[in-house]
This record gives structure tokens, sequence and C-alpha cells, in this order.
């Protein structure tokens, strides 16, 4: 059983971009809607149940962001990362805490594998399921605004929390030179999921994503938002 | 005869909003009562003949509700809206008598619904 407890720490630093409730609330409920949709993906993937958490949402600097997750469990984690670029800039990540990318593996194979085999297969198939569960969830943000992003390729990292939420590296590509740093702020949203195996009664796999937003994409999130508030 | 109710329940303002604009405008003979969560759903007093239940909600999730409601109100038409359709959980709900909206609810699935 491989259970996990993670939540988002409160940010620290004043936020200058402010969301109104309604803004926050409409943003979580893109979040669910999006990993809904991942989840149903995954489901299919493992043939379990796919149950997910609330989502937590938190405008935090790129410095805080890498410090906001609180890990129960063991690092290093593996992630698959998708960056996307356009219109909204950002990472998405889907991170699988201690072996659960290596149960997920196995679940996926239906068959029992030596460890070595199956952590050679691992990057592999975590880079599929992550392009199926990251694409899922990122193109239903596309379906409800009316922004335009394009996914670059998906890529597979082992690591520390620091170093697979550090926007600093993450995003040095895509922001092209704009002025900013540590101190620039992002949207940090985040979801966990765990499977439900009904015949053992257990979960077996548990992991979550997270998706971060540069700050020119906080403002063309919260324009976005408007508008469509607007129209209610 | 006073009008039909629905009953709505989601823990997002954006999604009450989205459902309360097509009954406006669609079924206006329809009284729409709003719930946050599934305990406030059941503090709602008098008929429901329709109910609209998100899936992940804080509390109970829209199936545990879905088998209250169905005791007590016998009879109503109940229906999980969600982007999260998996075969388990739409298994359980066929078995319950339970239909299906996909998130974001569009005019056109109500429309198919209520017809």
């Amino acid at each position: 059983m491989n259970e996990q407890a993670i939540s988002l720490r409160p940010a620290t630093g004043q936020s200058v971009l402010v969301l109104s409730e309604m803004e926050e609330d409409a943003l979580k409920e893109f979040f669910n809607i999006g990993l809904g949709r991942a989840a149903a993906s995954l489901s299919q993937m493992v043939n379990n149940e796919v149950l997910l958490s609330l989502p937590q949402l938190r405008i935090a600097t790129y410095q805080e962001a890498a410090q906001m997750l609180v890990f129960t469990q063991a690092e290093p984690l593996v992630a698959v990362r998708q960056n996307f670029t356009g219109e909204l800039n950002g990472t998405a990540l889907l991170i699988f805490p201690g072996t659960g990318s290596l149960e997920l593996v196995r679940t996926l194979l239906h068959e029992q594998m030596p460890l070595a085999v199956l952590m050679e297969l691992e990057q592999e198939t975590l880079l599929d399921v992550g392009n199926v569960v990251l694409n899922a969830f990122l193109e239903s943000f596309t379906q409800m605004m009316t922004v335009q992003f394009e996914f670059e390729s998906a890529e597979f990292l082992r690591g520390s929390s620091q170093f697979l939420l550090d926007l600093e590296s993450h995003l040095a590509a895509q922001r092209r030179g704009l002025p900013g740093g540590a101190e620039d702020q992002a949207f940090v949203l985040m979801m966990d999921f765990k499977t439900h195996d009904e015949e053992l009664m257990q979960h077996t796999l548990s992991g979550f994503v997270v998706l971060l937003f540069s700050q020119s994409s906080m403002e063309i999130l919260k324009r976005e938002l408007k508008v469509i508030l607007g129209a209610f | 005869m006073g009008k039909k109710r629905v009953l709505v329940v989601d823990d997002s303002s954006l999604a009450l909003m989205m459902v309360r604009k097509i009954f406006a405008s669609r079924f206006p003979d329809w009284e729409m009562i709003e719930a946050k969560n599934g305990d406030e759903a059941l503090t709602v007093v008098g008929e429901v003949h329709l109910a609209l239940l998100d899936f992940n909600m804080p509390g109970m999730n829209g199936i545990e509700l879905a088998e209250k409601l169905m005791i007590k109100y016998p009879g109503v038409a109940l229906y999980l809206v969600t982007a999260n359709i998996q075969e388990r959980m739409q298994q359980k709900a066929d078995a319950m008598g339970i239909g299906f909206v996909k998130k974001p609810i569009s005019e056109h699935k109500l429309v198919e619904i209520m017809g």
C-alpha cells in the first residue's frame, strides 16, 4: 500500500495579483474538470478507480513554489514534466512519490517482472502515461478559455521536490529574456490522486499533479476569468 | 400546481452559475435550489423532482449523496455531474439508476435530460 499525505503550505509573501473569490473558484473548477478528464484516462489505463482530492491553489513566488509542497514520503521523487508555451506559459507535472512510479509500471504491464526490468521500462512507460494524463488535463484548459498554447515534449525527471519545482530552471527557456527573477509570482495548483482497487480493498498507487503558471500567464488567466464570469 | 424543483449541488460557484443561467433561460418554469455540499443539500425542505450532483465535493461525494437523496425523495431523477467518468463509477451509478452529465455542463445536454 502506498499512502501519502501532501499539502500546499500557505504562501508567505505579499501577492501582487489578487484573485477575487469567484475568480479563484473558477480557476479551481477548471483545474478540477481538467484533472477529472485526466483521471478518467488514467483509470482506463490502470483498470482501477482513480480518486481525486479537492484542488488547492496558491499564489507564490517562484522561490516559494519550490518550497510549498510538504512531502511525507522520502525523496527522490519521479515525475513527468510537460512545459507549455504560447499565450500561457507554465509547467505541468505528474509526480509519483516513493516507489509509486514502479507500482504504476507494474500495474500497466499486468505482469510480475523483476525489479531490474521494471526499472528499465519505468522511464518509457511513465512518459506515455504522462503524455495521456497531462494532455487530457491541459487540453481541457484550452477548451474552456480562448487562450492558445502548445505543449513541449514530456520529460522524465527524478530528483528532489526542490529540483522538480524549480521554476527558475523550468521556465528559463520559455521566459526568453523577460524581466523578472526569483521574486516573480506564479499560480500553483495541486491535486492529488490515488487508485482504488475494489478487489484488494486498498489504494495501490498515489501521486499528484502540479500546475504552475508564470507571472505573465497569471495576468492572462485573470483576464480570461473576468470574461468568463462576466457572461453570468 | 407549484413549480417543479431541481436541486443542484456543487462546491463550485461557477458551476452553479452555469446551471442557473441555463435553467433561467430554457426552463423558467423550474425552481432551482442550490447547495454547496451534501450536508447542505440534505437540509432542503420540500419536494425535489430532479437533482444534479457534483461528484468531487468536500464531505460526501456525489454517489454518497445520491444514496441519501433516494431515501429522502423516492422517485427523484438523479444525475452525477462530473468530468471524471470512470467505468467502475459508471457501473455503480447505472446499478443505482443514476445518470451522468459531463462537466462543464452544456445547454444541449441539459435540454436532452430534461426532454
